[in-house]
C-alpha cells in the first residue's frame, strides 16, 4: 500500500466503517459489536503497518502529502507522520480496539453509538496526522461533536452537565485556537502549512525573510496553550475532566484517559512550540511550574476522593503534568540553549509519558469499570476485599495501579522519572518539588489499593455479583499488562522512533531562538 | 542476553572472558528466580493448591543461583590466584605517593605538599601509572540515549558484588527452605485466620495461598540481586523500587488483616520519602556528570569515566579548586575532563548534596532515624519475611549502596552517615529494651545494627561496615529462623512474657539461637581474639570510631554511643533468650503445646549457626574480611583532611601502620567489657533475679512509657505529615469545587444572562422598531385607502396634482 494511501486509510476507515451499520437491524447487537471490532482491529492494524514502514533513522516527516483542498483559502488536505505523532497514532488505533471490546456493556442505541465512536476515532487520527493548520483544526472539531454525544447520551446520572461542561471549555480552546491559527494565517502570505509556518518561526524559511514578531509570538502562544492546556488538562482547566470521566461509560472514559488528553501534549510539542519559539521560552518557566503544580494539586486532590473514577481523573491530572514539565524545561542563558540534551530528555519523557500515561489510565478506568458493571457503584469506600473474591482480577489491577505509581519495570516509571531528572538542568527547585510527587502518588494509589482490594469483606451492594473476569476481560486486562512491562522493561522500543524526531525538534528551536534574540538586539523587530 | 563489553585491561594475566564468565554466572542466579516468580505466580494453571511444588521451584531456582554465584567467586579467586586474600599491602599505593595528594590538599593533617594536590600540570603532563582496576563492568542493553546521555542496564563486579551475591543467595536458599516448614499451613483449602474479624463476628477463612508466598520471594530475591549487579545508580534505583514492592507484598501477605495492609503501606511510602532524596541525589548526579554509571567505559578507543573515576581520580582522591569551592572532574586517563577547553567541575556543596540525597535512600531502605519506623511494623509479615527481607538482606541494601557509592561521599557527608547511623544505633537499642515481642526485639536489633554500619562508613571504616553486613546478615538470619521456629512451635504466640524455659522442649531452636545472641553481643573469650563472628566485625566498627573520635575529639559521641550500645545490645539480646528459653515456664498452656520442628526448618538453623559462628574466622586478617576490602576504591593508607564545612579527619585504616590499627586492641577490649557487663545484668535480671525487673520500670516509669511509645515518633509523623495532607488534599477538592467550578458556572450564568437580556433587547427594541414600521407603514396604507375610490377623473386629477407639485419642486430647486 501506498504511504498516501495508508494514511488517508488510517484516518478515514473508522468513519466509513460506519456507514454500513445503517443497513444493520438495531437489535443485531452482536453482530454489530463484531463490524465495530473488525473496524477498530483494521484501523490498528494500518497503524501497525505504518509502524513498520516508518524508518526510524530519518528524523522529518515522512510520507508527507499535500492535496489542495479549499484552493482559493490555501487549504490543503496535507498529511504526514514523524516520530512525534507515530507512536501516538499507534496508541489511537490500540485504544480504540481496547475500548471496543469493553463496549461490551452499552445496551441503549448501540447503532448510534457505534457510529459516534467510529467518527470519534477519525477525528482523532486526523488531529494527530494532520500536517495543515486547517485541517487540524477541523479534525479537532470532528472529534469533539461525538464525544459530547457519547458523554450526553450514554453517560451516567450528570451526563448532561458534563458533556456540556466538557463541550464549552473545549470549545473556549478552540477559538483561542482559532485565533491564533487566523493570526499565523495573516502573518504569513496566508498558509495555514504547520511546517511552513514553523519554517517561518524559525526564520529558514526559503521565501520570507521576516519572522513573527515579539509581542506576536507571545500571544499566540498564550492563546494556543490555553487551547491546549484545557485537553492537557493542566491546573486551573482541569475540572472538566473529573466529570467527564465519572459520566462516561467505561469505554469512553478509556478512550478520554488514553488518547484525547494526550491531543493537549501533541498540540503543544507539534504546534504551539513550533510556530512561537520566542512565546514558548518566554513561558517556559510558568509552564514547567504549572506543569509541577498539576503533579502535585493532581496527587492532593486524588486522595480526598471517595469516588473511584474520580480519583483515577484527578490522577491523570497529576501524571499528565509531567509532560508539561518534560516539554518546558528548555533552559536559555544569553539565547542560548544551555545543556540541550537535557531538554531533548525531557521532551522524550514527556512524550514518553503520554503513550505510559494512555497505557496505565486506560488500564485504570478499565479495571473499575469492570467492578463498575458488576456491582454499580464507585464509592472506595464501599468495597474491600476484592482480591478474596476476584484474585485473577486483583493480580491485574495491582499491576496497572502499580504502573501509574510509576514503579520500575512498568511504563509509568520511565516518563515520570526522565521528566524529573531532566528538570534539574532547568530549574532545582521545580525538580524537587517535582520529585515530593512520587511520595504523594504512592499515598493515594497504595491507599485506594488497600481500601479496594485488600481486608477480609466486601462491603458494598450487590456482593453476589463479584465473579471473576470474563475471558473478553481478561484479553483486556492481559493486553495492557503486557504492554505496561514491555515498554516498562524495554523503553528503548518507544524512544527510538521519537528519537530522531525530537532531536531535530531540539535544534531547531534552539537555533531558531538563537536568531530571534540576535534580532532583538539589532532591533530588527518591532 | 548481552553483549557484555569489558572495560578495563587487569593486569598479571587476567584474562578479559573472566568478566564474560562472572557476568553470565551472576546473570543466571540473577534471572533464575524471576523465571521462577514467573512460574510460581500461575502455579494454579499447572498444579493443585495443595501441592508444594511451588516452593521446590524456588528453592530451585534460588539454590542454582547460590551455586552459580559461589562457582563466580570461586572462579574470580583462581582467575585473580587470589591475590585479595594475601597481605593488603600487596596492593597498596605506595604512602609517599598518597601523602602528596592529601584530599583537597589544605588538611590539618599537616601535610606539606598542598599546592602538589591542586596542580593542573602534574596531572596533564604525568598521569600517575593506574593500578590495577578491580572491577569488571559492561552494559547489558540501553534503556535510552538521548545525543550524548546515556541510560542503561549495565552490570559491576567486584570481590564486593561476588561476596553479597553469594552471601544473598545462600541465605535466602536456607531461609526458602525453613518457609517450606513455617509455611505448612497455608497448604490448605480452608485457612482460617483467628486475628481477623468479620463484621458478623463470624470467623474468617480463606484459600491458603502457599504458592503466592513463594512467588514473592522469588520477586524478592531477583529484585536484591538486581540491586548488587547493577552497574550504575539508576539500575539501583530501579531494583531499589522492586525490593520495595516485594517488601510491600510480603509485609502485606496476610491482606485481609489491616495491620498488614496498613504496615506494608507503611513501609512502602516511608521508603519512598527516602526516595525522594534519592532522586534529587540522582539528579544532581545526572545534570552534573552526565551518566550515571559507576565503572569506566569503553566505546571504540574512547574510554569514558564513570562516576567514581570522575570524583576520584586513578589515585583516589578529590581534585578541589584552591578556594575549596569547586571539585574538578577526572577522565578515564588520569587528567581532568574538559568540555570546549574549559575544565569541568561540580560545586563542593552540590557534591555534598548529591551525596546526602543518595544517602536518603539508604535511610529509607536502612531503617534509619527519621525513618526508622515503618521495620518494626514490618514484623506483620511471616517470620521467614523478616529473616530475609527485613533483616539480613533488604534493609542492608542501603548500607550496600552506601558502601558501594562511598567514592563519591566527601567527609561532610560521611559525617552526616555518621551521625544517623550513631543516633540511630542508640535509638533503636533503647526501644529494644522494653520490648516483649520476640520478633520485635529482633527487628529493632537489626535497626540497631544497621546503624552500627551507618556509623562505620561514616567514620571510614569501609571495610568494617560490610564486615559487618555480611556477619549480621548470618547471625541475624539465624535469630530470626529462631525466633520463626519459637513461634511455630507455639502455635503463633509471639509474647516472650507468655514463654520461658522453651529451650527443654525445643533444643535445637534454643542453642542455635544461643550462638546467635553471642555473636550478636559481641563476646569472645577475654584475653585471646577468639569469638563468633560479631565480635570481629564489632569490634573492627568500634576500633574505627575510636581512631575517628581520637583524630576528631570534638565527635566523642561516635565513639561512646556505640560502646555503651554494645552493651545495651548484649543486655536485650540475652534478655530475650533468658525470657524464652531459660527459667521457668510462665504460660503454662503454650509450654504444653509447644514442640520442637521438623527438620526440614531445624537444618536451616543448624547451617546458618555454624556460619554465623565462624564466617569471621579470622577477623581482620580472615578471609572474608580481606576479599571485602579488596573492593574498596578509595585506599585509606594515610589519613585524609576535610577543608569543606566540616573540618574533620578521615583516620588512615589499611596497613599495619594505621590509625584504626593502632587502637584495635583497646577498642576490642572496651567493647568486650560493655559486652559482658551487659549480659552480666542481663543475668542478673532475668534468669538470677536478684534485681527485679519489675521495680525499675516502676521506677523509671515515664521513661519506660517514652521506650515503650517508640519514642513517640509515631504520633509525631502522624501529626506532622499524615494529618496535613489530609488537610491539604480536602483543600485541593474544595478549591475545584468551591472555587473552579463557580467560576465556570458563574460564567455560563453570566452567559445565560447576557442571551436573556439579547432576547429582551430582540423582542423590545429590535422587533419593536421593526414592528413600528410595520405599523406605521400598514396605518398610512391604511389611511391612504380613502383616496383609492376607483374613479379615474379622481386619478387623473391626482397625477396633474403631483406633476405639477414634482415640477414645481424641480424648477425651485434645480440652480438655474
Amino acid at each position: 500500500m501506498s504511504p498516501e494511501t495508508l494514511l488517508t486509510c488510517i484516518v478515514f476507515l473508522p468513519a466509513v466503517w460506519a456507514i454500513p451499520l445503517v443497513l444493520f437491524d438495531a437489535k443485531a447487537k452482536e453482530a454489530m459489536r463484531y463490524w465495530g471490532v473488525l473496524g477498530t482491529a483494521l484501523t490498528f492494524a494500518l497503524t501497525l503497518q505504518l509502524l513498520m514502514q516508518f524508518d526510524s533513522n530519518k528524523s522529518g516527516m515522512q510520507f508527507k502529502f499535500d492535496t489542495p483542498w479549499i484552493a482559493n483559502w490555501n487549504v490543503f488536505f496535507s498529511l504526514g507522520v514523524d516520530g512525534i505523532s507515530l507512536p501516538l497514532v499507534v496508541l489511537t488505533g490500540f485504544v480504540c480496539l481496547l475500548s471496543m471490546l469493553a463496549s461490551w456493556s452499552i445496551e441503549k442505541n448501540f447503532k448510534g453509538y457505534l457510529m459516534l465512536f467510529l467518527i470519534l476515532e477519525t477525528g482523532m487520527m486526523g488531529v494527530f496526522l494532520s500536517l495543515d493548520f486547517f485541517l487540524f483544526y477541523v479534525f479537532w472539531e470532528v472529534m469533539l461533536l461525538p464525544m459530547y454525544f457519547l458523554i450526553g447520551i450514554w453517560g451516567g446520572p450528570r451526563r448532561e452537565y458534563a458533556a456540556i461542561k466538557f463541550f464549552l471549555y473545549t470549545l473556549a480552546g478552540s477559538v483561542l485556537m482559532l485565533i491564533a491559527m487566523l493570526m499565523f494565517y495573516f502573518n504569513s502570505d496566508r498558509s495555514f502549512d504547520l511546517l511552513e509556518l514553523a519554517r517561518i518561526a524559525g526564520g529558514t524559511s526559503a521565501g520570507k525573510s521576516h519572522v513573527y514578531g515579539m509581542s506576536m509570538q507571545v500571544a499566540a502562544f498564550i492563546m494556543l496553550f490555553i487551547g491546549f492546556a484545557i485537553k492537557l488538562p493542566s491546573f486551573p482547566f482541569h475540572t472538566w475532566l473529573p466529570d467527564a470521566h465519572v459520566e462516561a461509560p467505561t469505554p469512553i472514559s478509556m478512550i478520554l484517559a488514553g488518547v484525547l488528553l494526550k491531543m493537549g501534549g501533541y498540540g503543544i510539542i507539534r504546534i504551539a512550540f513550533p510556530l512561537c519559539p520566542y512565546g514558548a521560552q518566554y513561558a517556559a518557566y510558568f509552564l514547567a511550574a504549572l506543569g509541577v503544580f498539576s503533579i502535585i494539586y493532581g496527587a492532593f486532590a486524588a486522595m480526598a476522593q471517595t469516588d473511584f473514577k474520580r480519583l483515577v481523573a484527578y490522577s491523570s491530572v497529576s501524571h499528565m503534568g509531567y509532560v508539561l514539565l518534560g516539554i518546558a524545561v528548555w533552559k536559555i542563558v544569553d539565547g542560548k540553549t544551555v545543556g540541550r540534551e537535557y531538554w531533548e530528555m525531557g521532551l522524550n519523557a514527556a512524550m514518553f509519558q503520554m503513550i505510559a500515561h494512555g497505557i496505565s489510565s486506560t488500564g485504570m478506568f478499565f479495571m473499575v469499570g469492570v467492578l463498575y458493571d458488576r456491582v454499580h457503584h464507585r464509592d472506595i469506600n464501599k468495597f474491600g476485599g476484592i482480591a478474596q473474591l476476584m484474585p485473577h482480577y486483583a493480580g491485574l489491577a495491582a499491576v496497572i495501579f502499580f504502573a501509574g505509581l510509576g514503579l520500575p519495570g512498568l511504563c509509568g516509571f520511565v516518563g515520570e522519572v526522565f521528566s524529573v531528572l531532566a528538570c534539574w538542568n532547568f530549574s532545582p527547585l521545580l525538580a524537587i518539588v517535582a520529585a515530593s510527587g512520587v511520595i504523594l502518588t504512592a499515598g493515594y494509589i497504595l491507599w485506594t489499593m488497600q481500601r479496594v482490594y485488600l481486608g477480609p469483606e466486601y462491603k458494598g451492594p450487590h456482593p453476589e455479583a463479584l465473579v471473576e473476569m470474563n475471558s473478553r476481560e481478561l484479553a483486556i486486562g492481559y493486553t495492557l499488562v503486557a504492554t505496561a512491562i514491555l515498554f516498562g522493561v524495554l523503553p528503548h522500543l518507544l524512544f527510538d522512533p521519537m528519537h530522531g524526531s525530537i532531536q531535530a525538534l531540539t535544534q531547531s528551536l534552539a537555533s531558531s531562538y538563537e536568531t530571534l534574540y540576535g534580532a532583538i538586539h539589532t532591533s530588527q523587530l518591532p | 542476553m548481552a553483549n557484555g563489553s569489558l572495560t578495563h585491561t587487569f593486569s598479571d594475566g587476567i584474562m578479559p572472558e573472566t568478566g564474560d564468565i562472572l557476568m553470565f554466572l551472576l546473570t543466571v542466579a540473577w534471572l533464575l528466580p524471576l523465571a521462577g516468580f514467573v512460574v510460581e505466580v500461575y502455579w494454579l494453571c499447572f498444579s493443585h493448591r495443595l501441592n508444594k511444588g511451588a516452593a521446590y521451584v524456588a528453592v530451585a531456582c534460588i539454590g542454582i543461583g547460590f551455586l552459580c554465584s559461589l562457582t563466580a567467586l570461586l572462579y574470580w579467586g583462581n582467575a585473580t590466584k587470589w591475590a585479595a586474600l594475601s597481605e593488603p599491602e600487596h596492593h597498596a599505593h605506595s604512602a609517599s605517593h598518597d601523602a602528596g595528594h592529601a584530599e583537597a590538599g589544605h588538611g590539618e593533617a599537616g601535610h606539606e605538599h598542598e599546592a602538589h594536590a591542586v596542580d593542573a600540570d602534574e596531572h596533564s603532563h604525568s598521569p600517575p601509572p593506574a593500578p590495577a582496576k578491580k572491577y569488571f563492568s559492561g552494559t547489558y542493553y540501553e534503556l535510552a540515549r538521548f545525543s550524548g546521555l546515556r541510560v542503561s542496564l549495565d552490570w559491576y563486579i567486584d570481590s564486593l558484588t561476588l561476596v553479597m551475591f553469594t552471601m544473598v543467595t545462600f541465605i535466602a536458599t536456607c531461609i526458602h527452605i525453613f518457609a517450606i516448614g513455617y509455611m505448612h499451613d497455608e497448604l490448605t483449602e480452608e485457612y482460617e485466620d483467628h486475628e481477623v474479624h468479620l463484621h458478623n463476628g463470624g470467623h474468617f477463612s480463606r484459600p491458603g495461598r502457599f504458592h503466592r508466598f513463594f512467588a514473592y520471594l522469588s520477586l524478592f530475591s531477583f529484585s536484591m540481586l538486581g540491586i548488587v549487579l547493577s552497574g550504575n545508580i539508576f539500575q539501583v534505583f530501579i531494583f531499589w523500587e522492586l525490593v520495595g514492592l516485594s517488601s510491600y507484598l510480603l509485609i502485606g501477605f496476610y491482606i485481609e488483616r489491616k495491620s498488614a495492609s496498613t504496615a506494608a503501606n507503611k513501609a512502602f511510602i516511608m521508603n519512598r520519602v527516602g526516595d525522594f532524596g534519592f532522586l534529587i541525589g540522582m539528579m544532581i548526579l545526572w545534570t552534573s556528570f552526565g551518566t550515571f554509571q559507576f565503572g569506566d567505559r569503553t566505546e571504540g578507543d574512547h574510554t569514558q569515566a564513570g562516576l567514581f573515576t570522575m570524583v576520584r581520580g586513578q589515585d583516589g582522591k578529590l581534585d578541589v579548586s584552591e578556594d575549596g569551592k569547586e571539585v574538578y572532574l577526572q577522565d578515564a586517563y588520569g587528567h581532568r575532563a574538559e568540555r570546549n577547553g574549559k575544565p569541568l567541575s561540580i560545586s563542593y556543596m552540590l557534591l555534598v548534596a548529591a551525596g546526602l540525597g543518595v544517602f536518603a535512600g539508604s535511610i529509607g531502605k536502612s531503617a534509619q532515624f527519621p525513618l526508622q519506623t515503618w521495620l518494626p511494623d514490618a514484623m506483620e509479615g511471616p517470620t521467614p519475611v523478616s529473616a530475609l527481607v527485613h533483616s539480613a538482606t533488604m534493609v542492608a541494601a542501603g548500607v550496600y549502596l552506601a558502601a558501594r557509592f562511598y567514592p563519591v561521599f566527601t567527609p561532610e557527608v560521611l559525617l552526616g552517615i555518621a551521625y544517623i547511623g550513631c543516633i540511630t544505633l542508640f535509638i533503636a537499642a533503647t526501644i529494644a529494651l522494653v520490648v516483649t515481642d520476640i520478633k520485635r526485639v529482633l527487628a529493632y536489633s537489626t535497626i540497631s545494627q544497621l546503624g552500627y554500619m551507618m556509623l562505620a562508613i561514616g567514620v571510614a571504616g569501609w571495610g568494617a561496615a560490610l564486615f559487618h553486613l555480611v556477619t549480621h546478615a548470618f547471625f541475624k538470619s539465624l535469630m530470626f529462623l529462631c525466633s520463626g521456629s519459637v513461634i511455630a512451635g507455639c502455635h503463633h504466640v509471639q509474647d516472650m512474657s507468655r514463654m520461658g524455659g522453651l529451650r527443654h522442649k525445643m533444643k535445637i531452636t534454643a542453642y542455635t539461637m544461643l550462638v546467635g545472641v553471642i555473636a550478636i553481643a559481641g563476646l569472645a573469650i577475654p584475653g585471646t581474639s577468639i569469638g563468633l563472628s560479631g565480635f570481629y566485625s564489632k569490634d573492627a566498627i568500634v576500633a574505627s570510631a575510636l581512631a575517628y573520635s581520637e583524630l576528631n575529639p570534638g565527635h566523642i559521641l561516635l565513639f561512646i554511643a556505640p560502646l555503651v550500645t554494645a552493651g545495651i545490645t548484649s543486655f536485650y539480646m540475652f534478655r530475650l533468650w533468658f525470657l524464652t528459653f531459660a527459667g521457668t515456664p510462665r504460660d503454662a498452656h503454650v509450654y504444653e503445646h509447644c514442640h520442637e520442628n521438623p527438620s526440614v526448618m531445624t537444618t536451616p538453623l543448624l547451617v546458618l549457626a555454624v556460619l554465623a559462628a565462624g564466617c569471621a574466622w579470622g577477623g581482620e586478617g580472615g578471609p572474608l574480611y580481606r576479599l571485602i576490602a579488596d573492593s574498596e576504591l578509595v585506599p585509606a593508607t594515610a589519613r585524609v583532611a576535610s577543608t569543606g564545612a566540616a573540618k574533620v579527619i578521615l583516620p588512615s585504616h589499611q596497613g599495619h601502620e594505621s590509625d584504626v590499627h593502632h587502637v584495635h586492641s583497646t577498642a576490642g577490649m572496651l567493647a568486650l567489657i560493655s559486652a559482658i557487663i551487659g549480659m552480666t545484668l542481663a543475668y542478673l535480671l532475668y534468669v538470677k533475679k536478684t534485681i527485679d525487673p519489675n521495680q525499675i520500670r516502676q521506677q523509671f516509669s515515664g521513661v519506660y512509657d517514652f521506650l515503650v511509645d517508640k519514642w513517640r515518633f509515631d504520633s509525631l509523623y502522624d501529626a506532622m505529615f499524615v494529618a496535613p495532607v489530609h488537610i491539604v488534599s480536602a483543600w485541593c477538592v474544595s478549591f475545584d469545587k468551591g472555587v473552579l467550578d463557580p467560576i465556570l458556572h458563574s460564567a455560563a450564568s453570566l452567559t445565560v444572562l447576557t442571551s436573556k437580556w439579547d432576547r429582551a433587547f430582540d423582542e423590545t427594541f429590535v422587533d419593536g422598531l421593526v414592528n413600528l414600521v410595520g405599523t406605521v407603514t400598514y396605518n398610512v396604507g391604511n389611511s391612504l385607502k380613502v383616496i383609492q375610490t376607483g374613479r379615474l377623473r379622481q386619478y387623473v386629477m391626482w397625477i396633474a396634482v403631483g406633476v405639477i407639485v414634482l415640477f414645481g419642486a424641480l424648477f425651485t430647486t434645480i440652480p438655474k
